[in-house]
């Protein structure tokens, strides 16, 4: 199970209103190494979001290309697993059944495939809550069900687009738990975008800022060791990063 | 179970204004008792209607009509509804067309239906599913057109082909616009129903009615009347019971 994302020269651009085209991202040059948790952060409009769609298919480039473990990528496949901000649950299926929806291609018998069900959704905390309706569940436990639905596809990359942005700060800070716990179980290679400086520090080992106009990586920031990494560090990385995003937006636009 | 009673309650209390300020009206004696009879009358006439079988048969013989022009119309609708919303050349061609048909009203058909299919069921049952299909084409349509982006793409990353993306993904998140516009079509199939009734029939509710009015038995016409809006309440309450429970995610 490797998971190397390579994405080359990827540029992506937009319809404008009016005729016209809208440079989203230019030409940008990324490498998420097998097993590494990288995060992009940046202002709205930067592109990061964007660069996460090249990478899981849903765009179509204006150039360059994204490969993943060699093979480009032309469409959305279950080798790159998608966690989405507003959820992307399936009302009219249970929490087990949003799972099992991933689990179907596999062509399991109908046991097994709620057994693995009931697994994935354990294994983000949902213990025996595999009947629930996404409707009645709290924002925080929806997430959980869609990282479980994504994990029980087995990704070999997992890109999460803001998806605790909906949160509140305690339950924010459960997930970021309950995620580094499932990634270093699994070594699932992970992109994260956030636009929240203190989650992306939190979680990655490297750190993509990005300003718009065109949308376009401006600076990379490595964490190293995880064990080793020290509160002054932080702070340190924490500063640099606030003042590259205060200049990343367009002026006119301090908000 | 208390709010149940309150709306109880007010159905009860709002029926009963009317039927008070209806006897009210015409015991008074202002009003021509030929014209607006009053409600001891009607009541007389219906338990009349019910005794020697003539309501039996037309309730009969009327909802036979509905249910088979609903069902013909609502399969078609749907059929017809997700075809257009999701092959785009499809869509392209046939949605101009449809829009046009719309503004039609179901009465307006009755003479091309007559020529068409006789006066026999055919041309009841052609009104009444023309009218129940555009009203579910409509809003099936609408719903399989808009199905929210991060659905399909949920889906696609998933790994499912575009026959689950289809069965598992549009057609649920469609269902909550597909009963609205099967609901609207049950409420529409009764009413062009009494327009389907005007080729020539010789029993049904919307007959009754036209017959009542050869012989002034306004009483019979009330009798009908009211048995078309019980009727179609009825339906409609069951309706939205049913389909609550099916789409239960989102609450007509």
């Amino acid at each position: 199970m490797a998971g190397l994302v390579e994405c080359s020269g990827t540029a992506i651009r937009f319809k404008a209103r009016g005729g016209g085209w809208t440079e989203a991202l230019a030409a940008t040059d990324l490498r998420l190494a097998p097993g590494s948790f990288t995060a992009l952060i940046g202002p709205s409009g930067c592109g990061k979001s964007t660069l996460l769609n090249a990478i899981a298919g849903f765009v179509p480039l204006a150039g360059g290309g994204v490969a993943v473990d060699g093979a480009q990528v032309t469409g959305p496949s279950p080798e790159v697993g998608v966690v989405f901000q507003q959820y992307a649950l399936f009302p009219w299926f249970t929490a087990r059944g949003n799972v099992e929806f991933a689990l179907r291609r596999l062509g399991l018998p109908r046991a097994e495939r709620q057994a693995r069900a009931e697994a994935s959704l354990a294994e983000v905390g949902l213990h025996g809550r595999g009947g629930a309706w996404p409707g009645q569940l709290s924002g925080g436990m929806k997430q959980r069900v869609a990282l479980a639905r994504t994990l029980a596809a087995q990704p070999k990359v997992l890109l999460m687009d803001e998806p605790f942005g909906a949160l509140d700060a305690q339950t924010r800070a459960t997930m970021h738990e309950l995620l580094l716990g499932v990634w270093e179980r699994r070594r699932t290679t992970v992109l994260f975008v956030t636009h929240d400086v203190d989650e992306a520090l939190t979680l990655a080992d490297r750190i993509h800022v990005m300003a718009s106009g065109p949308g376009r990586i401006i600076e990379t920031i490595e964490l190293g060791d995880r064990a080793a990494r020290q509160g002054l560090d932080y702070l340190a990385n924490r500063n640099r990063i606030i003042g590259l995003l205060r200049h990343a937006r367009p002026h006119g636009d301090e908000t | 179970m208390r709010g149940q009673g309150i709306r109880f309650g007010q159905v009860a209390a709002s029926l009963g204004g009317v039927l008070l300020i209806w006897w009210a009206v015409t015991a008074w004696g202002g009003v021509n008792p030929v014209l607006v009879p009053g409600p001891a009358v009607v009541w007389a006439a219906a338990v009349e209607l019910w005794a020697d079988g003539t309501m039996g048969s037309d309730l009969r013989v009327s909802l036979g009509r509905a249910a088979v022009g609903f069902g013909i119309g609502s399969v078609l609708g749907v059929l017809v509804g997700l075809l257009t919303a999701r092959t785009r050349i499809l869509g392209a061609a046939v949605t101009p067309v449809l829009t046009l048909l719309r503004p039609i009203p179901a009465i307006a058909l009755v003479p091309l239906a007559i020529v068409w299919f006789g006066i026999g069921e055919g041309s009841k049952w052609f009104v009444i599913s023309y009218t129940v299909f555009l009203a579910v084409w409509l809003n099936t349509h609408h719903g399989a057109a808009h199905v929210a982006g991060t659905y399909i793409r949920a889906s696609r990353s998933l790994g499912a082909g575009r026959l689950r993306e289809f069965f598992e993904v549009v057609v649920p998140a469609a269902a909550p616009h597909i009963v609205a516009g099967l609901r609207m079509g049950a409420a529409l199939a009764f009413l062009s129903l009494v327009a389907a009734e005007l080729t020539g029939a010789s029993a049904g509710i919307g007959f009754r009615i036209q017959e009542a009015r050869q012989f002034m038995q306004t009483e019979v016409m009330f009798v009908n009347l009211i048995l078309l809006g019980v009727l179609g309440a009825l339906l409609d309450a069951l309706f939205v019971a049913l389909a609550n429970r099916l789409v239960h995610w989102e609450q007509l």
